[in-house]
């Protein structure tokens, strides 16, 4: 697999091919639109583009092809699997050497801190924000005697409270569930709302005391206890099948979210319409582009992301695959207000989805978030499901967290 | 070694002395020779890769970052952790549940197909194969759907006859029997056919002998076929073993809300899930080598145990 040319051979000495790259993406963002879009401006370049598999999937190849030796000349990696990767820069180019000092200003500041280690060498150009919303089903709405104009709708729900009450009253009107599950509408929404999550600022972990933990958490129980959630799991089975049946009226919708929907149950389509979220702001997920150490063609790789991730090209992709910029300079080019997506009602999705980030407080993500949140989830599902003790949950929890992350 | 007897003293021409060495040393390399490719195959992808393990197993092993060594501190984690005794009863709770029903229905496949009279037989025979060619995936993902709690196609039965949903992925013992039912649906036809293939050895007028003297299908089975089957009883109990303690891909596509853990309270996830959990998404490589370890000494001490018993244990003559 050796991924240059026969012909240009001196790859290893300075004189790098710039010719070709490999990529490794993952399933879903249209990178494949993207590599596309390049392609018109450097026609002379070939992209060997790999998706890998989902955005997980792709971070653990990733680590196999970074232990084994054999990487990829340029690799997407999601925000959450980011600092497992920060925390071992050695396996990636510094982009400053390849000019990222001059272009860092132009990303979110605090999007651009999360690949940026301590020492500030810089290892990925961030592609993405996870801006949040609530999607909801207007039909629904209304048959339940709830307003549907978005405006309207997101008015219901000024803190998560609110947000709790309008859906009891949903559920008392209709007999169905408000929402999907607890963990993923809730928690995980809230959770990302903070100015601190799992880790303080000097990147100690601090989620026993973390108070929007906790808040989540326990907002995340009085959901369950109000009987509000369909206890249907994110991306399983049960899960489209209620959202194709409108077996629930609400998905708390980051950006990234959008695409499912659309894609699961696509008989929907022009029934939902997107609100802001209670609290206003908040970021979940967004993603990074890196150029492994081992890289044969580095300049290649980043020529390409100079090209597509400056304001203009996530302008562009955005209109095409509805990735959200991380580029705030583009927030009120009429390319982005303008967008309005059919399958949503029309909703003004560039809009809502920046202004959740612009009231944003930042907050520290480390090495083991990923995992701390899942354990948090997963109690939080034992409770919804209805075997585990609510009063105990937190502190089973904090227990397995232990466990996880010192085992 | 060396031979007491010479080429004369059995009746054989004495060889020119050069052409005897080197007929002996051919006859001496060339056996070697011709089993080697299994033993470098095996050396190369087999037990490298086991003894590598044992090796990381001694160390905090960052795939991308330091490698520490920590002695076997791995292994003394290991005893003391929750999710690795939940993981072992799991694996062995999985085990059982799929591999009894799945070894005894097998049996009484093999002995119905290997009936004289059955008509397409051969229809019968190869369709016992469908379900081993399924890829499991598309196994498990068919099965999660049809033992779904609000829309599978069993609960709606359930529900039509007046009972409770079961919950199947969020419950213990829910969980392991949807596994064990898809661990046994796709293994039965095969083993039903190894069985087969040993009773079609029987000669036939054994068994018509044996009607003749007035016995039964049951007890023909009992005293004809299940002797006749016992070594291949053998090898499927230790396969199976071999097999059953590391199922994965079940249980990893069960329960996607929750995939490595396999439920918000592990309560499916398996050795082998546990494994990739540690090594591939906490990149704890170590502590996941020391999971194989011991997962590697549970499969051959139970094997070892099954072959002990199942060679002891006879069909009752009578």
């Amino acid at each position: 697999m050796a991924a240059c040319s026969g012909s240009s051979s001196e790859t290893s000495s300075g004189g790098s091919d710039s010719k070709s790259f490999e990529f490794w993406s993952f399933t879903g963002i249209n990178a494949k639109g993207s590599a596309e879009e390049y392609k018109k401006i450097r026609p002379d370049v070939e992209i060997k583009l790999t998706e890998v598999g989902n955005a997980q999937e792709t971070a653990q190849a990733l680590t196999t092809a970074l232990a084994g030796g054999k990487v990829p000349d340029l690799v997407l990696i999601q925000g959450d699997d980011l600092p497992k990767f920060v925390q071992q820069p050695q396996n990636f180019v510094d982009l400053r050497t390849m000019g990222a000092d001059k272009i860092k200003g132009d990303y979110l500041d605090w999007v651009i801190s999360q690949s940026t280690t301590k020492d500030g060498a810089i290892i990925g150009i961030p592609t993405d924000v996870g801006g949040m919303a609530i999607a909801y089903r207007a039909d629904l709405f209304k048959e339940a005697g709830l307003p549907t104009d978005r405006e309207e709708v997101g008015k219901l729900w000024p803190t998560w409270d609110a947000f709790i009450e309008t859906g009891k009253k949903y559920t008392a009107a209709t007999g169905k569930a408000f929402i999907d599950n607890a963990g993923g509408s809730i928690y995980s929404q809230v959770v990302n709302q903070g100015d601190q999550k799992y880790y303080d600022p000097a990147g100690n972990l601090v989620y026993e005391q973390s108070p929007q933990a906790k808040t989540a958490f326990d907002l995340a129980l009085k959901a369950v206890a109000a009987g509000i959630t369909a206890k249907q799991s994110t991306f399983t089975e049960g899960w489209s099948a209620a959202m194709k049946r409108g077996d629930f009226a609400v998905v708390s919708a980051p950006v990234w979210l959008l695409g499912s929907i659309r894609d699961n149950a696509p008989d929907t389509a022009g029934k939902w319409d997107i609100a802001t979220i209670p609290g206003g702001s908040g970021n979940w997920g967004g993603s990074f582009l890196a150029i492994p150490k081992g890289a044969k063609n580095p300049q290649a790789a980043w020529d390409y992301i100079a090209a597509t991730q400056s304001p203009q090209g996530q302008l562009d992709h955005f209109a095409q695959a509805r990735s959200l910029p991380s580029t705030p300079s583009v927030y009120q080019d009429p390319k982005l207000t303008s967008v309005k997506d059919p399958f949503f009602s029309g909703a003004p999705i560039g809009t809502i989805y920046t202004n959740s980030l612009l009231g944003l407080k930042p907050f520290v993500i480390g090495p083991d978030s990923t995992t701390i949140g899942i354990e948090f989830t997963n109690a939080i599902a034992n409770v919804e499901q209805g075997k585990g003790d609510p009063a105990k949950a937190w502190d089973a929890a904090v227990t397995n967290i232990k466990n996880a992350i010192g085992g | 070694m060396t031979t007491s007897i010479s080429a004369t003293e059995v009746g054989l021409p004495p060889a020119p002395p050069e052409e005897t060495a080197r007929r002996r040393f051919t006859e001496i390399v060339a056996p070697y020779a011709y089993i080697a490719p299994f033993f470098v195959l095996f050396a190369v992808f087999g037990l490298i890769p086991l003894l590598f393990t044992f090796y990381v197993a001694l160390f905090d092993w960052n795939p991308i970052g330091e490698h520490v060594f920590v002695g076997l501190d791995n292994f003394s984690r290991l005893a003391g952790d929750v999710r690795f005794w939940n993981a072992a009863r799991n694996t062995v709770s999985i085990w059982l549940l799929s591999t009894v029903p799945q070894l005894l229905i097998a049996l009484v496949l093999a002995h119905l197909l290997n009936h004289v009279r059955l008509r397409l037989a051969l229809f019968f025979r190869m369709t016992m194969l469908v379900p081993y060619i399924t890829s499991v995936a598309a196994t498990a993902i068919v099965f999660a759907q049809m033992f779904d709690r609000d829309y599978g196609l069993l609960n709606w039965l359930l529900g039509l006859m007046g009972f409770e949903h079961i919950d199947f992925t969020q419950s213990v013992v829910g969980s392991h029997v949807l596994i064990a039912v898809m661990v046994t649906w796709r293994w039965f036809g095969y083993t039903a056919l190894l069985y087969l293939a040993s009773l079609q050895a029987v000669p036939r007028a054994i068994y018509e002998a044996a009607a003749v003297d007035g016995a039964g299908g049951v007890r023909q089975f009992r005293h004809i076929s299940l002797p006749a089957l016992r070594p291949v009883i053998v090898f499927t109990i230790v396969t199976s073993t071999i097999g059953g303690l590391q199922i994965f891909t079940e249980a990893l596509l069960i329960n996607r809300g929750a995939p490595n853990t396999c439920g918000p309270i592990r309560q499916c996830q398996t050795l082998t899930l546990f494994l990739f959990e540690q090594g591939f998404t906490q990149f704890k490589f170590g502590y996941a080598a020391a999971i194989g370890v011991a997962l590697f000494v549970m499969v051959v001490a139970l094997a070892g145990l099954n072959y002990f018993l199942s060679t002891r244990i006879r069909p009752v003559k009578g």
